[in-house]
């Protein structure tokens, strides 16, 4: 079972990289190069507020999730880590 | 040219708050907010709005934004004494808008998607209504000297308004009709709730527990003419339009500069003209849309340019944030406090929110004092202000 | 007030030289419409703020960027620098994505990104973010008088010293849907050609994209071009000595310029270079200020002369110091922008 949820947070973790760059237009990074706990907003990978609101499209066109409330968004936003696992974690099984 | 006073003859207004300044005022005095779900088209979003009720058109072919500023305009133009022509005037229009500037017509775009082809109608419409251009054949001004639509998202009603100025101080023109004007549109309504900024509930500009502004429409419209001219014309100006200030955050596209230099800089420019100390200012107009960071960044703003004790209000919680008509509703409602010496509460407020550090007027506030400020930012990092002066 | 410096993007490239090529060569084939060439809006050193902006926005951002560089104003001079964006349609195809959320998606699931630059002042906030400038930034719409328009604000600007330069220009693009639109309303010129000097009731014309900035001062010693004016020059009665006719087929009956040209006047047009769009008269601006410049005339791109007027020919040879460019809107009314060389 821990085998399976590590195999299927990869597969998120990648498929999430590839997301970020297509639909936040990040023209010169490169999925793969994206670390999985690095910073995506501020310092780090360098997202801003508009790419926040943005983000909550994606989750919501490419994985069925509705963030409500962007105050909860800081956490979940963090990394591709914490991204990953609030999607493994809420997503319709 | 600075020597050139710039006298105010004529206001009009329609808003959810008042379909004119009488029913404004009954409204912002009774602290009545007319917000209700959206009526005037489809929409799966369940915010409140701020519709302009029993409203009758003047041009039923015409789109709502016009028919918004052809109200407001025969208000002002008749207070100014002008409903019967212009005579010899030179006349300016310069009026903001953000919507009627949009060739954004859903089922249009929708039957061109699927087809490949769709009717002209909402083209055609789109053509007619350049909202200066449409005004000027409203009022059936033959020979226009100037015209200009201004498109500064949320601060063209306030840019167009000073863009009336700088033609009026230049002698381009003697009379400028200026202001701003937007109906209630799916496509804002949409985008603004995807940025996240539209609150479920009314707003409350300001407020520790604002979750952003509500939308609305209207037009506010002011007549600007030479104090020279108006005089001519038999009229004593009781008030005048002193300065404008517009300055970029050339920060980010949809945040304001968090420092808030940018708009300091604005109303920098604005004292300047009008030759004022910031504690000359009676009473501020804000911006106040009631989301996280707008609040935040002008109510610092103000405190640092105004001190703490000054006195402050949005009158979004009465009208919604009308967009491109929020600049020229506002400009007209600082014009109302000032020439009946009193400013409304500040609708929605109750809990200062200690980051901002100030708190606007709670309560119907009589105030002292001849000059008054407008405020807008916008999109872009637009920062524009206007003084006005009662006499 | 003087142009210190231009920048422009058109069909034919991006840059002084691509224009100078352009009207020398004359009229090409546009096929279909007058669209910027992808490869003229990939420059990453300019472009770096800007990974989210369409190309409405990526156009003005280049054309004002070329013509500050232009100008040679010194670096801290930038503050004293205001903004005029005129449009003739905004960024509707950036409108038309959006409009494609609201319909694929539903309202409550449409992109923020793409709401926030469907707004028509979003291109002018890159300029002044790509510039670092915080003056005044204004953006402003009136279909074919747009930038006549603005290029009278800039002066008003200027004239009360709000600030003491203005990057001043004009910019549309026209995406599949607009030429679809021009293909409905206009008379689309089904051998791609303009013909300027038919002065048709029922013209021909062939849609455009673009955009033209200027860097306008009230300074004589950064005159690098011409003054221009959108109203009269106090005192000069003269009559130009060369008319530019923006008739290109945008705005319906074209009558009014065969009255405007008598006198024999020597004319020329470059919608054929440019094709047509709103805001053409910043592109006609740009030919006229170079031609002053550089002393030399451009030979009209189409000769086609059914009324036997002075058009100017590749051979003639012709000193100029005065240019009007002329236009008619769509309610026949008369725009003209006045450029003249030497000392104004």
């Amino acid at each position: 079972m821990a085998e399976n949820k590590e195999e299927q947070l990869k597969a998120i973790r990648k498929k999430l990289k590839e997301l970020l760059v297509s639909h936040l237009s990040l023209e010169d990074v490169v999925p793969e190069k994206i670390k999985d706990d690095e910073i995506l907003f501020g310092e780090g990978l360098g997202l801003d507020s508009l790419d926040a609101v943005e983000i909550v499209v994606l989750l919501q066109r490419n994985f069925g999730l509705e963030v409500k409330d962007m105050s909860q968004g800081r956490k979940i936003f963090y990394s591709v880590d914490t991204l990953a696992n609030y999607i493994y974690d809420n997503q319709k099984k | 040219m600075p020597g050139t006073n710039v006298a105010i003859s004529g206001l009009g207004a329609i808003s959810a708050c008042g379909n004119d300044l009488t029913e404004t005022l009954q409204n912002f005095s009774a602290q009545k907010r007319n917000a209700s779900k959206v009526t005037l088209f489809e929409s799966s979003l369940d915010y409140p709005v701020f519709e302009v009720k029993n409203f009758i058109p003047l041009d039923p072919s015409a789109m709502r934004t016009l028919n918004l500023t052809f109200a407001a305009a025969r208000q002002a133009v008749n207070a100014a004494g002008l409903g019967s022509g212009f005579g010899n005037l030179r006349v300016g229009i310069c009026l903001g808008t953000t919507v009627a500037s949009q060739l954004n017509d859903t089922d249009f775009y929708r039957q061109y998607r699927d087809k490949g082809s769709a009717p002209m109608d909402s083209v055609e419409r789109y053509l007619k209504s350049n909202l200066s251009k449409a005004l000027a054949q409203f009022l059936k001004i033959s020979k226009i000297n100037l015209c200009t639509t201004i498109v500064n998202a949320c601060s063209s009603g306030t840019d167009a308004i000073g863009v009336g100025l700088s033609w009026l101080r230049n002698d381009y023109c003697d009379l400028v009709i200026a202001g701003g004007a937007d109906e209630l549109n799916r496509v804002p309504l949409d985008g603004f709730g995807s940025l996240s900024v539209v609150s479920k509930d009314l707003c409350a500009p300001f407020d520790r527990e604002r979750k952003g502004l509500n939308l609305g429409e209207g037009a506010g419209i002011i007549i600007l003419e030479k104090e020279s001219v108006c005089r001519s014309r038999g009229l004593t100006p009781e008030l005048f339009l002193k300065g404008y200030g517009l300055a970029a955050d050339a920060y980010h596209l949809t945040a304001p500069r968090p420092d808030g230099s940018g708009l300091e800089q604005a109303l920098g420019q604005a004292l300047k003209e009008a030759g004022i100390k910031p504690q000359e200012i009676a009473f501020i107009n804000a911006h106040g849309t009631a989301t996280k960071d707008n609040d935040l960044v002008e109510g610092r703003t103000i405190s640092r340019v105004f001190g703490t004790k000054c006195v402050f209000l949005s009158t979004k919680g009465y009208t919604g944030h009308t967009l491109g008509a929020a600049g020229g509703l506002e400009a007209v409602f600082t014009c109302l406090g000032l020439r009946e010496g009193w400013v409304p509460a500040n609708a929605g407020f109750s809990n200062p929110d200690p980051e901002i550090g100030i708190a606007p007027a709670k309560e119907k506030t009589q105030i002292m004092g001849n000059y008054a400020l407008s405020t807008s930012l916008a999109f872009g990092g637009n920062n524009s202000a206007l003084i006005f002066e009662k006499n | 007030m003087y142009i210190a410096g231009i920048g422009i993007i058109f069909n034919r490239g991006r840059g002084l030289a691509s224009l100078e090529k352009a009207l020398t060569e004359g009229w090409v084939n546009p096929n279909s419409a007058y669209r910027v060439p992808p490869e003229a809006l990939t420059d990453k050193a300019v472009l770096k703020e800007a990974r989210r902006a369409d190309n409405f926005t990526k156009m003005a951002v280049l054309a004002a960027h070329d013509a500050l560089a232009d100008s040679g104003i010194p670096e801290e001079e930038k503050q004293k620098l205001g903004i005029i964006l005129s449009t003739g349609f905004g960024p509707h195809v950036t409108t038309f994505s959006f409009l494609d959320d609201i319909l694929t998606y539903g309202d409550a699931g449409v992109s923020p990104t793409l709401f926030s630059h469907s707004v028509h002042n979003a291109a002018a906030s890159y300029i002044a973010l790509n510039l670092k400038t915080r003056g005044p930034t204004l953006t402003m719409t009136q279909f074919a008088d747009s930038f006549q328009q603005a290029i009278i604000l800039a002066q008003a600007w200027l004239e009360e010293k709000r600030c003491a330069y203005v990057l001043v220009g004009s910019v549309d693009q026209c995406g599949k849907v607009m030429e679809y639109i021009c293909s409905q309303k206009l008379k689309v010129a089904v051998d791609g050609k303009i013909k300027p000097f038919n002065f048709s009731k029922n013209p021909e014309s062939v849609p455009a994209e673009g955009s033209a900035f200027f860097l306008v001062t009230n300074e004589a010693k950064y005159n690098k071009y011409c003054a221009i004016s959108g109203r009269p020059f106090p005192g000069d009665k003269e009559e130009a000595e060369l008319l530019i006719l923006d008739s290109d087929g945008m705005c319906g009956d074209e009558r009014p310029y065969g009255s405007a040209v008598e006198n024999n006047v020597p004319l020329t047009a470059y919608a054929p270079v440019f094709g047509s769009l709103p805001g053409l008269s910043a592109f006609s601006t740009a030919a006229g200020a170079l031609m002053l410049k550089n002393g030399k005339i451009y030979a009209s791109p189409v000769q086609e002369n059914p009324h036997g007027l002075n058009i100017l020919t590749a051979r003639q040879t012709l000193t100029v110091h005065k240019i009007n460019c002329l236009r008619y809107n769509c309610y026949l009314e008369e725009l003209v922008i006045r450029l003249r060389r030497g000392a104004r």
